[in-house]
């Protein structure tokens, strides 16, 4: 075989292997019953070899999960061998103790076999919509150990030859409150492993299991020296960073601390996590593979984002972890929490490679709130949902944070459903949807404005709500201000309003009263008083921020009409310490 | 008298236009669009072309339009100023768009977000609000709706579009405040969702209707010229548009929903691809049309373009044209593209890892490829294609000043390209790849080229992946259509990588697209959302659904009361508590009783079709959809010449021509397409040279020319 020929087939396998994965990502977000995944495409599909090793990933759905697959494959190898496995038979786990994730988010495998041999793994994974548990649909926020947060399943046969395991399938649907909804997902899950199997397969007839096993190694050695040759570009030597979490839910009294250094080598980088807190009671602790997945998504996000995720990804990365801490718990802690911490190694991170490259340096970004709405009216038919609303993105060296989008790992798929069809499905009613204005954290640039979203439930319900940053929200960066806190409330029809604390379930809503959601702006960054007035004439303009708000915290007055800058009271202003 | 058409596509970079008699002749002229003006080339290259084939402009009985204009607008941002009109608390539903983040820009740290096409201040709340089952929660009143208006009036805008909550179920709020609007600013373009398209989803609605008032009086001033202007050459007939779903409809509807042109362009692109498929007899086939910059390619089943109802405008990435929150939506049924920055402009270079890229900065027509000799030093697609020996080192058709006179060759070819070219300078483009792929990598100058052709071919097998398999689609039933200036030297070799064993590329091939602005009917398509459990309504609602949206086409289409048309029905149903709904097609007969219980058991077996999986649970009728068909004149080609028998034509010339399976040249059969007669035969490999393109027949496809001189290339 020729050197052309070679270089040719390695670049035709290469666009194969990621193909199939995004295929079977879209198979399983497009089939699965959920919302959640639907319209966040909380999921993910990926082939791995025997060894663990992460050969392709869907790009479509979150990059995040790779590594939580990855990490699940040597469970699954320890509890059932390879010489074990036969055609068709496919897995389910999802604990976290063993490189899950959470309760709620199942992990399916189907060996692909070769000349056979099971040779490599096709993997999928998503957020179901309930496997039980204290809360609903994996919201557990007040869960104090894993076995809380739902149905555990150690590395168990879904489907054996090509057949169902049918009691496998009825333990999930027995311990699910929407049983037709889980089992729902697990079909999808299922035939988004049997697509990328395929596809795989139809490789091997052509290429020869050889040819891809070789081409596989020269892809990731690939994405290895990209990582390497970018993390050359960051100056060498120890950086830290931290950053703060407000509560996990459970202990009041208590805040918790992430602390990374970071040691930049020729080509290298490790991350120690000495000096991270305690794990905590409530479920936001992170289990290995999720901070494994936060290390390497902040520093590929990093350096340059367009590096494919493979296994080279992960080859010059290190990651110290002490045990019983926030990041590496030890067992029962709950995890399903764990986006929280996640973000905030996340920010801690690219907190300490802001310093090794202050071009690309960022601002705090506030996260994502999520809450859940469950019927509860006597003879009404049950009914649950899941919704989400982002806040403000970071203001970054040289612009503005966009308004509510979802920053980081969440940004899967992030889109959130539109008003119509979720008043269509569900006894809701939204009666007001905008950016909070002055929310976004000042800055010479200006950090991303929060939403407020207001929802009427038209029968009783109870009330799960989760959100971050709220009581410790983003922090500005080298002189910018702090996002605006978010707040959520009840409003009930007489006009009482009842603030909720960050974290709230079980609250009670009667038919009329509605769930106010504000979530919080992004983090500032520089001095706000260096920002271009003409910004914050736009800003005005635009009603991202008040007048009032553009004279107090900008120093810059406009005119009466509210349409040009009154240039002397500005300088004035500007000159008069603050 | 005889009559004639003309078809008139209006590209980025070229002016494309096609004549086709009534006796079936066809012929076409290429001219360089002029950016500024683009009526002027469009006049120019209608005029000659007339003069060339000796046609009376009063001929004319249809001109049939294609543009790229609203698309470009949108793109570009250049539309008017322009108001929107929302529901109390939505004010800002625009700008939130769906708080979206995805593709590339999730894991960009530096992303931005585009501006929508209306200023916040222009954006007013209206007070008033409906249930998703039209029940009226809170009544807008004759006096707010008018001081409404004259807020809005007071800021003068060009165009104002109303979208208020859930007003496919009750249009009448929409409709007082666009009578209000249009007493307090009668010189403004006004517009509502409900007449737009009244489907459900909110921001796709209100986005969409936007558009329509931000595209809308530029749209209309240009189609009122466009008019004008081929008037003036005495053509009498009325213009008429390429829409984005495959059909045709009067200039008159395009200027009031101006959206509906979004992809006039790539629709006409598939038809092209679908008329050609035609003359095979064959229903199913895959239109690639790569060109300088883009390579599109697009899904024909059943003779008839795939069509999605989930644009997004500017979308991108890895869903096509479908993905959500990557551009701005539009709803209305459009042709079902990928596209990928391929094309033989696109430039290779080598990334940090050491893997070679292609695209997607091209070197377009200003430097151009380096062969060209016009300054460009990058090495591009036709840089590699002219090294590996698939274009001749002599010269490449091009776009001539002068149309192309009627054939002189008095049997098969009736269709009339354009002569002129440029030279192509294997030298400069052997430079340009040394230095840009070869000297990196370490690797000789062929093989470079060789793998700059593989990757921008993965890349666009990507797109054709998009279209097909991930829409559940096996490409190896279909037949390929290759067009474009680059398609039909890939267009094989991109079979090869599906397993896909024909494929055509039709005479004309450069000018495709403006031949399938001929090639369909007049079409306008309707839905409406009506949201109901089907346990719990009554057939006879659902035919009042239907005949009313029919109604409205049979209008839009200037169709009377027993009018001559054909009329399809469809439905949108999804299981309760589901998101996403299937489109289930229905009998043309009344909606009845029986039909009503059929709809379950089609829902099963399409969400069955499309997941592979059982769905579950209770049906839902979402949405209705109705599409009426008014038959046109349209091309005619009939077949040229006698079934010959098969015969094996002596090439031209033979030259050295490298192929991947080989991993290296060998001498090969060069034939002059104009040479080729019905029932010639071929043997891969071998070259086709036309006007404007080359045919590659690889190793292992045999060719041959039938009677509309398109060439067939199989494989075993």
């Amino acid at each position: 075989m020729t050197a052309a020929r070679d270089a040719i087939t390695a670049e035709v396998l290469r666009a194969a292997f990621a193909l199939a994965a995004e295929e079977a990502g879209i198979v399983v977000v497009r089939a699965a019953h959920s919302t959640f995944i639907q319209e966040g495409a909380d999921a993910c599909a990926a082939v791995l070899d025997t060894t663990g090793q992460l050969v392709a990933q869907s790009a479509a759905t979150t990059l995040m999960h790779g590594a939580s697959l990855r990490a699940t494959l040597p469970a699954l190898l320890a509890d059932i061998p390879l010489e074990l496995m036969e055609p068709g038979d496919v897995y389910v786990t999802n604990d976290p103790y063993r490189g899950g994730i959470h309760a709620n988010d199942l992990l399916v495998f189907r060996p692909v076999f070769a000349n056979d041999e099971p040779r490599w793994f096709a993997g999928t994974l998503v957020h179901v919509a309930d496997v039980g548990g204290v809360a609903a649909a994996g919201l557990a926020a007040l869960a104090t150990d894993v076995f809380a947060e739902g149905l555990l399943l150690p590395p168990v046969s879904l489907v054996r030859r090509g057949e169902p395991v049918e009691e496998v399938w009825r333990i999930l649907g027995r311990n699910s409150r929407s049983p037709e909804r889980v089992l729902g997902d697990v079909r999808a899950l299922v035939a988004g492993v049997n697509v990328m199997a395929a596809r795989i397969e139809e490789l091997v007839d052509r290429y020869g299991a050889t040819a891809v096993r070789a081409e596989i190694d020269a892809d990731i050695d690939y994405v290895a020296t990209r990582m390497r040759d970018e993390l050359r570009r960051l100056a060498r030597g120890r950086y830290e960073g931290t950053f703060a979490i407000e509560s996990d839910g459970v202990d009041p009294e208590r805040t918790f601390e992430v602390r990374v250094a970071v040691e930049v080598g020729d080509g290298d980088v490790t991350v120690d996590f000495d000096g991270t807190s305690a794990q905590a009671r409530g479920s936001i602790n992170s289990s290995p593979s999720q901070t494994l997945s936060a290390v390497v998504y902040a520093v590929r996000c990093f350096v340059d984002p367009t590096i494919p995720m493979n296994e080279g990804c992960f080859r010059h990365v290190a990651v110290r972890v002490p045990r019983g801490c926030l990041v590496n718990p030890d067992p029962p802690a709950a995890c399903g929490g764990r986006i929280v911490t996640m973000c905030a190694a996340i920010e801690a991170i690219i907190a300490a490679l802001s310093e090794a490259r202050p071009d690309r340096a960022v601002a705090a970004s506030a996260l994502i709130h999520v809450y859940a709405l469950a019927g509860s009216g006597e003879g009404a038919p049950p009914w649950l949902t899941l919704g989400y609303e982002f806040g403000g993105v970071g203001a970054r060296n040289g612009a503005d944070g966009p308004d509510a989008t979802g920053p980081y790992v969440l940004g899967g798929r992030s889109v959130i459903t539109q008003v119509e069809p979720f008043e269509a499905a569900l006894p809701v009613l939204v009666r007001e949807y905008r950016l909070r204005a002055d929310s976004g954290g000042a800055g010479t640039f200006r950090g991303g404005l929060g939403v407020e979203t207001a929802i009427e439930v038209l029968s009783d319900a109870t009330l799960t709500s989760r959100g971050d940053r709220i009581a410790m929200p983003p922090p500005g960066s080298r002189g910018g201000a702090q996002g605006e806190p978010g707040r959520s409330s009840v409003r009930r029809p007489d006009g009482r309003e009842e603030v909720l604390d960050a974290r709230a379930a079980g609250v009670v809503l009667r038919a009329g009263d509605r769930f106010v959601l504000r979530t919080s702006g992004g983090g500032g960054f520089g001095p706000p008083r260096q920002r271009d007035p003409a910004s914050v004439l736009a800003d005005v303009v635009e009603g991202r921020c008040t007048r009032a708000h553009a004279e107090e915290v900008y120093g810059v007055v406009l005119d009466e009409a509210g349409t040009a800058i009154d240039d002397d009271a500005t300088r004035m202003l500007r000159e008069t310490p603050s | 008298m005889s009559k004639c058409f003309l078809g008139v596509d209006v590209g980025g970079t070229f002016t494309d236009v096609v004549l086709a008699t009534t006796e079936g002749d066809v012929h076409t002229h290429k001219v360089v669009t002029t950016a500024g003006d683009p009526l002027a080339a469009v006049t120019r290259g209608v005029q000659e072309l007339l003069a060339a084939t000796g046609r009376h402009a009063d001929e004319v009985t249809r001109l049939v339009h294609g543009t790229t204009l609203a698309t470009n607008i949108v793109l570009e941002r250049r539309g008017c100023r322009v108001a929107l009109v929302t529901t109390e608390g939505f004010g800002d539903l625009l700008r939130l768009g769906r708080e979206a983040r995805v593709e590339d820009d999730r894991y960009d740290l530096f992303f931005s977000v585009p501006d929508p096409p209306v200023e916040r201040r222009l954006t007013f709340e209206a007070p008033e609000r409906v249930k998703f089952d039209g029940s009226v929660l809170r009544a807008l009143t004759p006096d707010a709706a008018r001081t409404v208006a004259a807020r809005v009036a007071a800021e003068s805008p060009d165009a104002v579009a109303v979208c208020l909550l859930h007003s496919y179920a009750q249009p009448a709020h929409e409709h007082l405040l666009g009578a209000a609007l249009r007493d307090a600013l009668p010189s403004s373009f006004v517009t509502v969702s409900s007449d737009v398209w009244p489907e459900l989803r909110e921001y796709d609605r209100a986005m969409t209707t936007t558009l329509c008032a931000y595209v809308g009086p530029v749209m209309a001033a240009y189609l009122h010229r466009f008019q004008a202007a081929v008037r003036a050459l005495g053509v009498p007939c009325a213009v008429e548009v390429m829409d984005s779903s495959g059909g045709v409809m009067p200039a008159s509807r395009a200027a009031v929903v101006p959206v509906a042109t979004i992809e006039s362009g790539g629709a006409a692109g598939v038809l092209a691809a679908a008329l050609t498929g035609r003359w095979l007899h064959e229903d199913r086939v895959v239109s690639f049309d790569m060109g300088g910059t883009t390579a599109k390619t697009g899904v024909v089943r059943a003779g008839r373009p795939d069509v999605t109802y989930d644009f997004q405008v500017g979308g991108r990435g890895s869903f096509g044209s479908r993905r959500v929150g990557s551009g701005l939506p539009v709803k209305l049924p459009v042709v079902d593209l990928a596209e990928v920055g391929a094309g033989g402009g696109s430039i290779a270079w080598v990334d940090r890892g050491g893997a070679v890229r292609v695209g997607p900065r091209s070197a377009g027509s200003s430097p151009g490829p380096a062969c060209y000799g016009w300054g460009g030093t990058d090495a591009t697609v036709t840089d590699a294609d002219l090294v590996l020996g698939y274009l001749a080192a002599d010269r490449l058709g091009r776009p001539s000043t002068a149309p192309s006179a009627p054939d002189p060759d008095g049997i098969a070819p009736r269709f009339a390209p354009s002569p002129g070219g440029v030279d192509l300078q294997i030298d400069l483009a052997a430079k340009a790849l040394e230095q840009s792929v070869a000297e990196p990598l370490g690797i000789d100058v062929a093989t470079a080229a060789g793998l700059v052709h593989e990757v921008v071919n993965v890349n666009m097998a990507a797109a054709i992946r998009v279209v097909t398999v991930q829409r559940g689609i096996d490409p190896r039933e279909f037949t390929f259509v290759g067009f474009g200036g680059a398609g039909p030297v890939h267009v094989a070799r991109l079979a090869q990588m599906f397993g896909v064993r024909r494929v055509a590329v039709p005479w004309a091939a450069g000018v495709g697209s403006a031949l399938g602005l001929l090639a369909t009917d007049m079409i306008v398509e309707r839905a409406r959302t009506c949201v109901m459990d089907l346990t719990a309504v009554a057939a006879r609602m659902i035919e009042d659904l239907f005949t009313t949206l029919e109604r409205d086409a049979c209008i839009a289409l200037g169709v009377g009361e027993g009018g001559e048309r054909l009329v399809e029905r469809s439905a949108d149903l999804r299981w309760a508590g589901q998101s996403h709904q299937l489109t289930v097609p229905l009998p043309r007969s009344t909606f009845d009783a029986a039909q009503l219980a059929a709809l379950p058991g089609e829902l099963a077996r399409a969400y069955r079709a499309a997941y592979g999986v059982d769905g579950t649970g209770d049906a839902q009728f979402v949405t209705a959809r109705v599409r009426v068909t008014r038959s046109v004149s349209k091309i005619t080609v009939p077949p040229r010449g006698r079934p010959a028998a098969p015969s094996w034509p002596e090439p031209a010339t033979v030259r050295d021509v490298w192929f991947a399976d080989d991993g290296g040249f060998r001498p090969v059969p060069v034939h002059h397409w104009r040479a080729l007669r019905p029932g010639d035969q071929l043997t891969g490999p071998a070259l086709v040279e036309g006007p404007d393109t080359t045919i590659v027949v690889p190793p292992g496809f045999t060719a041959s020319v039938d009677q509309w001189r398109t060439v067939v290339l199989e494989t075993g």
